[in-house]
């Protein structure tokens, strides 16, 4: 296989996964933007999303389904989440992150013993290649791209014209003055931190045919998310974007050359060196 | 004052009789909960007095462990530089980490720490590093006899390494003892309550929040050589997430900023995931359980609970 042609097709994996990555990490950015609460169990939702995935795939054999309920499960489990352990500690973001982390070690070794610790497949739901170059390559993953962007479009839309959406941007920008006009500031927190399981859980079961299934996958994605959420800057809806995209493409590419270990360490480099020369982040607000 | 350094002394003098009324099992359960209590107390150094929530202490634990374990297995040297060489590479890796680390606080500082950890452990584990880590595959090794006057010790007696460990664990809290209550610990202290003032004092905030992360490293990193000489046996799992996640929990739920707090924390917690487990539950389900449950009903900590009632 030519360089060229590896450089395509590493640059379109890297595509694929920085949409993942978007979808993931967007779920977390908007969560701390208004709670101002960085989830530790982030990955372990995201986990949750493919492993449910698996089993709802295991019970009606259609991919579909599982790509639906597993997304909704983990949203519901998400307003659990905030409305029985988060909201009794609110205002305490030390213990709110020891709780989190609490709450990751429940799902992972939840998922251990119901689950099993051996790595699981999910088949992709349909056989179709791309030919490009003269190489096939798996039609799942633009499917895969489509739904990340259709979803990433879907939240974009939902914040600027739904009316909870638009209350979730107003608890953003002034929690305060939100609460004098009368929005209904918990209900908000409660939904946002649904909604930010839930794309969490969908990248989860997107990725789970692309991806090794085991209750340890959550650890693999949060350096990830961790390294594109402070590169976009905290918060930052756009600089979440912007950066798993970058970071999508930077693995991709390298990977190419290296193993993707060591692509990883190019994106902690790369996120060194912006913390060294722009503390606040790509498109983050100056603190 | 007074009463404290008498409570601590009448503690030490409890340690040093106790293996009188122990079985062998519990003299090595018993160190290990110390040594726990001290990589707790490195966290505290951070968290507690300096104010940086750091998920990251595994990585200097680790490394201490394999820098001790390589020098003993590999270069095959005594115990005194197999202990120095850990130590170093735990203040070296700290020195890196927090190079990058410090100049970020609040919520970046702790999502650079966990990000470095959990990508050491993927660095590791990949197959360049065989060389040097088999990853989950634990790397046995004897540890080398400790000299003392005529004799020559042998850390594989229980007994002897529970006092091998009470010793290096009285000594580290006398000095973060009087590291916290020396000037440093005050401009530690001040770097907690306000980061930006400090700064407008005309104190080079970056420099103090390193020189705090390099020893709360260190001490880490003997923390995890004792745990590696007390186990004789090294793995990937000296390195995980879990471990620095453990150190927050214990420190906050003893106590932050109290040294003690995090012996507490980690005697409390110990036991009781100890007859927790013994009801099949798994051991990291229940330690995530009871963080849950005792966050909801003791935000304050065991020091807080005691000390709010005596108010």
């Amino acid at each position: 296989m030519d360089i060229f042609a590896q450089l395509v097709l590493g640059a379109l994996n890297g595509l694929v996964w920085g949409l993942i990555l978007a979808l993931i990490a967007l779920g977390l950015t908007l969560v701390f933007g208004l709670l101002e609460i960085i989830n530790i169990s982030h990955g372990e939702l995201y986990m949750l999303g493919a492993v449910l995935g698996w089993y709802v795939l295991q019970f009606t054999g259609n991919f579909w389904v599982a790509l639906v309920l597993a997304p909704l499960a983990v949203g519901v489990l998400g307003l659990v989440i905030e409305r029985g352990v988060l909201r009794p500690i609110e205002g305490k973001p030390i213990i709110t992150i020891i709780a989190t982390f609490g709450l990751s070690l429940i799902f992972q070794q939840g998922a251990l013993s119901v689950f099993g610790g051996a790595p699981q497949r999910i088949p992709a739901p349909f056989e179709w290649n791309l030919t490009i170059l003269g190489f096939g390559y798996s039609g799942y993953r633009f499917f895969v791209a489509l739904c990340s962007i259709v979803a990433i479009s879907a939240l974009w839309g939902f914040l600027r014209r739904f009316k909870y959406g638009m209350w979730m941007r107003a608890v953003r920008q002034d929690r305060e003055m939100a609460l004098a006009l009368g929005i209904p500031i918990s209900r908000v927190y409660m939904l946002t931190f649904g909604l930010g399981s839930g794309l969490a859980a969908l990248g989860g079961i997107l990725a789970a045919p692309i991806v090794a299934l085991e209750f340890r996958m959550g650890l693999d994605i949060l350096p990830a998310v961790f390294i594109v959420v402070i590169i976009g800057g905290l918060g930052s809806l756009e600089g979440s974007l912007l950066a798993a995209l970058l970071i999508g493409e930077l693995e991709g590419l390298t990977s190419v050359f290296v193993t993707p270990t060591t692509a990883r360490i190019f994106s902690l480099v790369f996120m060194s060196a912006v913390l060294l020369f722009r503390p606040e982040g790509l498109l983050g607000r100056r603190r | 004052m007074a009463g404290r350094i008498v409570a601590f002394w009448a503690a030490v003098a409890v340690l040093v009789v106790l293996p009188l009324a122990l079985t062998p099992y519990q003299l090595s359960v018993a160190a290990e909960i110390m040594i726990w209590g001290l990589f707790a107390m490195a966290f505290d150094l951070l968290y507690g007095y300096t104010g940086m929530l750091s998920f990251g202490q595994a990585i200097f634990f680790g490394a201490g462990g394999y820098g001790t374990a390589f020098a003993v297995l590999r270069l095959d040297w005594g115990i005194w530089e197999a202990l120095a060489f850990g130590l170093l590479v735990a203040a070296a890796f700290a020195l890196a980490v927090g190079f990058f680390a410090v100049r970020v606080s609040g919520h970046y500082f702790l999502i650079l720490t966990i990000t470095f950890s959990v990508i050491t452990v993927l660095v590791l584990q990949s197959g360049h590093w065989r060389w040097l880590s088999r990853g989950y595959v634990a790397s046995p090794f004897t540890p080398p006899l400790v000299p003392l006057g005529p004799w020559r010790i042998s850390l594989i007696d229980p007994l002897a390494n529970y006092y091998w460990v009470l010793a290096f664990v009285v000594v580290s809290f006398l000095v973060c003892w009087r590291i916290v209550n020396s000037p440093l610990g005050k401009v530690f202290r001040g770097i907690r309550e306000n980061e930006e003032r400090s700064r407008l004092i005309g104190y080079h905030v970056e420099r103090f929040k390193l020189i705090a992360f390099v020893l709360g490293g260190l001490f880490s990193g003997l923390a995890g050589a004792l745990l590696a000489l007390t186990l004789r046996y090294v793995d990937i799992s000296y390195f995980e997430l879990t471990l620095s996640g453990k150190a927050v929990a214990w420190t906050v739920i003893g106590g932050a900023g109290t040294l003690v707090g995090a012996f507490l924390g980690a005697l409390v917690f110990i036991v009781s995931t100890d007859y927790l487990s013994a009801w099949t539950i798994n051991v990291p389900l229940s330690i995530g359980l009871l963080l849950v449950v005792v966050v909801a009903l003791a935000p304050d900590g065991l020091i807080g609970v005691v000390r709010g009632k005596r108010r």
